[in-house]
């Protein structure tokens, strides 16, 4: 229907073809990269491959599932959440029920785990009927703490401190027992994710959202009932970042309930900031800095390790900190010069681009 | 039943403390524009919020009398729903939605609407505030002040309302372009006769193009008429509209 209104860019199914063909062939061949350490049949240093690993991959590639969903409720409805960790620790702790200790397929892990997610979103989206701003984030946190409590209780009660474990995911037989086939599963869920976010935001609904986020009172007066939206923003996200979190258990096949501390939801605030608020792709790009960065980061300290100067050493012997201490200038220096990420720096960059050419 | 907006003893107090309204009369005829004039701290924005069923987000509520529109009671039905019965509303200060494009504010204000009559619609705000399709690709942001309250109007007359209320329409604006909004106005109640409730600070404008005026002075109201009746008297210049001894607007 929006497509009869808004006339996009003549778009050239051909040109389209092949764009999608050369993202789709890389995205395939990158995991054989990282697996066989080689390109064509060349060898690569560890250093030419960035230092990184395909377990990096995928772990960004769950992390993307966050990211984009706390973008869904923060950057396009605007509310913000710091208990997003906790949805994680939600879709965990159902893999663990339905998974671990009842035994079910996986396929319904997911389900089960994104329909508790959309359960507990729901609750968690309630104190937004009533409070707004800080009050309604200081609830979220709540929400974190209610839900680390009842997982870490859950854990010790019927596992122990080395923490829950979960069975080796398989769907119709076929079993994610390397990394690559992970990598094949998570790639299409995060693309699925993304294009249905992004089809969302083209609705009645999403425009609906965007509007609320922009103009709360203005909303209403336009008709929107925005508690109900604001409920069904939650829900949606929810369900989504309890997937993640399943994913993400069942990836590292064993979790506790430690995984979700706070600073694990902070995160993906500074992922979808970096990124840029309320662009889905920035979140994809948020995602990949965070996880991806400290690996290389990591990598370059120890290549200078080999040398013995002191700037090296100070590099080998503060790595962590250093990685800390690169993604605080981030943030700063995107928060100055960039409020809208990375995403907004592009979008900056090709209106310029654009006007130089005299093209709109 | 020839008034859209039947008003009667409204009675509207803020978290339980005095009254911000006090027994107020207000019809709005179908197909007329009503301006709603009076000074800071009148009452007036309170009238637009007890109609469009926005009090309760400001604390406030409804102690006494009834607001029919359309010949239903409407005292605590919610705003939201109001709009999807034919009253829309451009509060104050305009709230476009900023980030959207303009064409995704009108949107906004179209998704009421079944889909099939939204392009015409869209054609329709179009023709009026031509502006609006210049920019319609823009960040509502990027507008200026005028185009804003154009864009506010659009997006509240998009879907056809029966009943369109503005909250100081011409705040902020140079006075050519509030000229010409209002003759926009105009043109929409003669050709889709939607009746308009605006409330104004600058009484003369308003009294040149409303068919009626109410002057509300602190929470009562203390003059109603047709806007002749209401220019040419010298109590009102002297009370409330302060035009007699200078000849600069009252905002």
């Amino acid at each position: 229907m929006s497509t009869s209104i808004v006339p996009l860019q003549k778009s050239n199914l051909g040109l389209k073809i092949i764009q999608w063909g050369t993202i789709l062939a890389i995205l395939a061949y990158v995991p054989i990269i990282l697996t066989d350490r080689a390109i064509f049949g060349i060898r690569l240093s560890n250093m030419q491959l960035l230092n990184l690993g395909l377990t990096q991959i995928n772990l960004m590639l769950i992390a993307m599932l966050g990211a984009l969903s706390l973008n869904f409720l923060t950057g396009s409805a605007g509310l913000i959440s710091i208990g997003h960790a906790a949805f994680y620790a939600v879709g965990a702790m159902t893999g663990a029920v339905v998974g671990t200790q009842l035994g079910a397929p996986f396929v319904l892990v997911l389900l089960a785990a994104a329909i508790t997610g959309a359960l507990v979103g729901v609750l968690a989206g309630l104190p937004s009927l009533r409070v707004r701003g800080l009050y309604f984030v200081l609830s979220t946190m709540a929400v974190h703490y209610i839900v680390v409590f009842v997982f870490s209780e859950y854990q010790y009660k019927f596992f122990d401190v080395v923490g829950v474990p979960f069975n080796e995911a398989q769907i119709a037989g076929f079993a994610f027992s390397t990394p690559i086939r992970w990598y094949f599963f998570l790639i299409a869920t995060v693309m699925a994710v993304y294009f249905g976010f992004k089809h969302i935001l083209n609705t009645r609904e999403g425009r609906a959202m965007m509007a609320m986020r922009d103009q709360e009172l203005a909303a209403t007066s336009a008709g929107i009932d925005v508690r109900i939206l604001r409920l069904k923003a939650f829900a949606l996200s929810s369900a989504v970042a309890s997937v993640a979190g399943v994913l993400y258990a069942y990836y590292l096949t064993n979790v506790t309930a430690e995984f979700f501390n706070i600073q694990f939801a902070i995160q993906f605030i500074a992922m979808i900031i970096i990124g840029g608020m309320g662009s889905l792709g920035g979140s994809l790009i948020g995602a990949a800095i965070w996880l991806l960065l400290p690996s290389i980061i990591t990598g370059f300290a120890s290549q200078a390790g080999v040398t013995t100067g002191i700037v090296q050493r100070m590099l080998v012997d503060n790595k962590p900190q250093l990685v800390q201490l690169i993604f605080g200038l981030l943030v700063i220096i995107l928060l100055i010069f960039a409020p809208g990420g990375i995403s907004g720096l592009i979008k900056q960059v090709r209106l310029r681009w654009a006007a130089l050419w005299g093209r709109s | 039943m020839n008034h859209v907006l039947n008003i009667e003893h409204l009675s509207v107090s803020y978290a339980r403390k005095g009254l911000a309204l006090e027994d107020i009369h207000l019809q709005v005829p179908k197909g007329k524009i009503v301006a709603l004039l009076g000074a800071n701290g009148a009452g007036k924005t309170t009238m637009i919020r007890a109609i469009s069923g926005l009090l309760s987000l400001h604390h406030g509520q409804i102690t006494q009398g009834q607001i029919h529109f359309d010949g239903q009671l409407i005292n605590s039905v919610p705003a939201h729903r109001l709009v999807r019965q034919g009253m829309a509303q451009v509060p104050e200060g305009r709230l476009i939605f900023k980030q959207l494009s303009v064409l995704d504010n009108l949107l906004v204000g179209a998704a009421i609407l079944p889909r099939a009559q939204v392009a015409d619609r869209l054609e329709a705000v179009y023709h009026l505030f031509p502006r609006l399709l210049e920019r319609k690709t823009q960040s509502a942001g990027w507008l200026s002040g005028g185009e804003q309250q154009m864009l506010a109007l659009g997006r509240a007359l998009i879907a056809k309302p029966q009943l369109l209320l503005v909250d100081e329409l011409s705040l902020g604006l140079a006075p050519l372009i509030v000229e010409a909004i209002y003759k926009q106005l105009v043109v929409v109640g003669e050709t889709l006769g939607t009746s308009m409730l605006i409330v104004e600070q600058n009484a003369r404008i308003a009294l040149e193009f409303a068919d009626t005026a109410y002057i509300l002075d602190r929470g009562r109201i203390a003059f109603n008429g047709t806007a002749d009746e209401v220019k040419n008297s010298d109590l009102i210049k002297d009370s409330y509209l302060g035009t007699r001894q200078t000849q600069g607007t009252t905002s």
